[in-house]
């Protein structure tokens, strides 16, 4: 890896934020950077097995512009970046706990595993964050 | 005998186009070309930055009716 680590703390579940962090994300990881993603709050929903009946991604009129063109789906993103470069995603145990969600109730195939935040930001010391 | 291989990812949009050029070049050779045909504007900078910093090769990038052909041959 030859750039800095890159953390990206995702909080907002907001279709707008989560399209610009799974797009950081996966740009940075094809670029030679680590990157960490850790799932925490309103967007932990967006990453359900289960979406919600009016769709997993909810935003503004920028979102409506994301749903109507041919813009790279959030999560298939971050999937294509696992393939192809070194790209970890947490969920926050915090988020699971109070949501009651469990690890299996997260889309497969995208999380690395639970993470708690002291953890998360003690790695994070050693590169860059970006909180969205 | 080096090959190029063609990515048609007009229509896409950002960071597509990109993503679909590294998908293909993990299937090429070392030594062969992936051209990639993008509408998407920022590519014709975001390509060339990222080859750069991969340390492959851009072979040539070229203006065509309203997509960019950029060529990049592997090199690693």
């Amino acid at each position: 890896m030859s750039g800095l680590p890159l953390y990206i703390l995702l909080c907002s579940g907001e279709h707008e934020r989560v399209q610009m962090a799974a797009m950081m994300a996966s740009v940075g990881a094809v670029s030679e950077r680590a990157v960490e993603v850790f799932v925490s709050m309103n967007a932990l929903s967006v990453f359900a097995k289960e979406a919600p009946a009016e769709g997993r991604y909810r935003g503004g009129p920028f979102s409506r512009l994301l749903n109507e063109k041919r813009v790279p789906d959030a999560l298939g993103l971050l999937r294509q970046a696992k393939e192809l470069g070194d790209l970890k995603l947490w969920a926050c145990s915090m988020a699971l706990d109070v949501q009651g969600l469990e690890m299996d109730g997260l889309v497969d195939g995208l999380f690395d595993g639970p993470l708690g935040l002291t953890k998360f930001l003690s790695d994070a010391e050693s590169g860059q964050m970006v909180v969205l | 005998m080096s090959e190029r291989i063609k990515v048609d990812a007009r229509g896409a949009f950002c960071p597509g186009p990109l993503m679909e050029l590294i998908a293909a070049l993990k299937l090429v050779e070392v030594g062969d070309e992936v051209e990639v045909w993008s509408s998407d504007k920022g590519s014709a900078t975001d390509i060339p930055e990222w080859v750069k910093k991969v340390r492959h090769e851009l072979v040539g990038i070229e203006p065509r009716d309203a997509y960019w052909s950029i060529v990049v041959r592997k090199a690693k």
